[in-house]
């Protein structure tokens, strides 16, 4: 009898130490906080006008009420008015130069500068012209336009 | 000095289809820049209806004004 009681003890007694034992599963970790949704990227900013560029210039022995060359060329006589017609595009407000020079045995001789600055709002042409009353040397030129007094074009001429 | 020849008799000019920003200088009339941008003194009022919001009498522009220069139609 006393055995069957101790067995019983011995019996109630690991039933309590699995049942102490039977740890609680521990709880699940919590499931990881979903990343934040990305913040939609702010729209790319209205594309901010280029400013006025450059497009074309052309030279001419006069110019149309569009002020673009009604004859282009680029060899002149000694009486010639002559024209250099700037074509540019984009708006705001720009300083267009345009600087004559003579050159002969590879040295330059400065014959005239004009600035001009524009407010454009949009494709615009603008027309630099020189003359000399007693007529232009023989020889070759060049007119270099610059704008915002950056390089743009360049363009040769002769006079015969 | 050299035989290079002289351009100090050279005239030269500029006009645009869009507006032209002008500073004053000393000595500047309207009908002076009326003959200079667009070859005819007569032609003054078109540079000051252009710029009524900084010009209130014809006859006072200063230096370091900025003008429009509207172009011709």
């Amino acid at each position: 009898m006393l055995s069957k009681l101790r067995l019983i003890a011995v019996a109630a007694a690991s039933v309590l130490a699995l049942v102490a034992c039977g740890k609680k599963e521990p709880a699940p970790a919590p499931a990881p906080t979903p990343a934040p949704t990305p913040v939609a990227p702010a729209p790319a900013p209205a594309p901010v006008p280029a400013g006025v560029t450059v497009s074309s210039v052309s030279l001419g022995k006069a110019v149309g009420a569009d002020k673009k060359v009604t004859a282009a060329s680029d060899t002149f006589a000694k009486g010639d008015t002559i024209y250099a017609s700037v074509d540019t595009t984009g708006s705001g407000s720009a300083t267009l130069a345009a600087k004559w020079v003579y050159t002969k045995d590879g040295k330059t001789v400065p014959v005239k500068e004009d600035t001009a600055t524009i407010s454009a709002t949009g494709p615009a042409t603008s027309e630099f012209h020189i003359s000399k009353p007693d007529g232009w040397p023989v020889g070759t030129y060049q007119v270099d336009v610059t704008l915002d007094g950056k390089p743009a074009v360049t363009k040769s001429f002769k006079v015969q | 000095m050299s035989d290079m020849p002289d351009f100090s008799n050279v005239n030269s000019g500029s006009s645009s289809t869009a507006t032209k920003i002008r500073e004053v200088k000393s000595g500047d009339s309207l009908s002076k820049i009326a003959k200079q941008e667009y070859g005819d003194a007569g032609k003054w009022q078109l540079i000051f209806e252009a710029n009524t919001d900084i010009l209130k009498d014809p006859n006072k522009i200063f230096p370091g004004q900025k003008l429009k220069i509207p172009p011709l139609a």
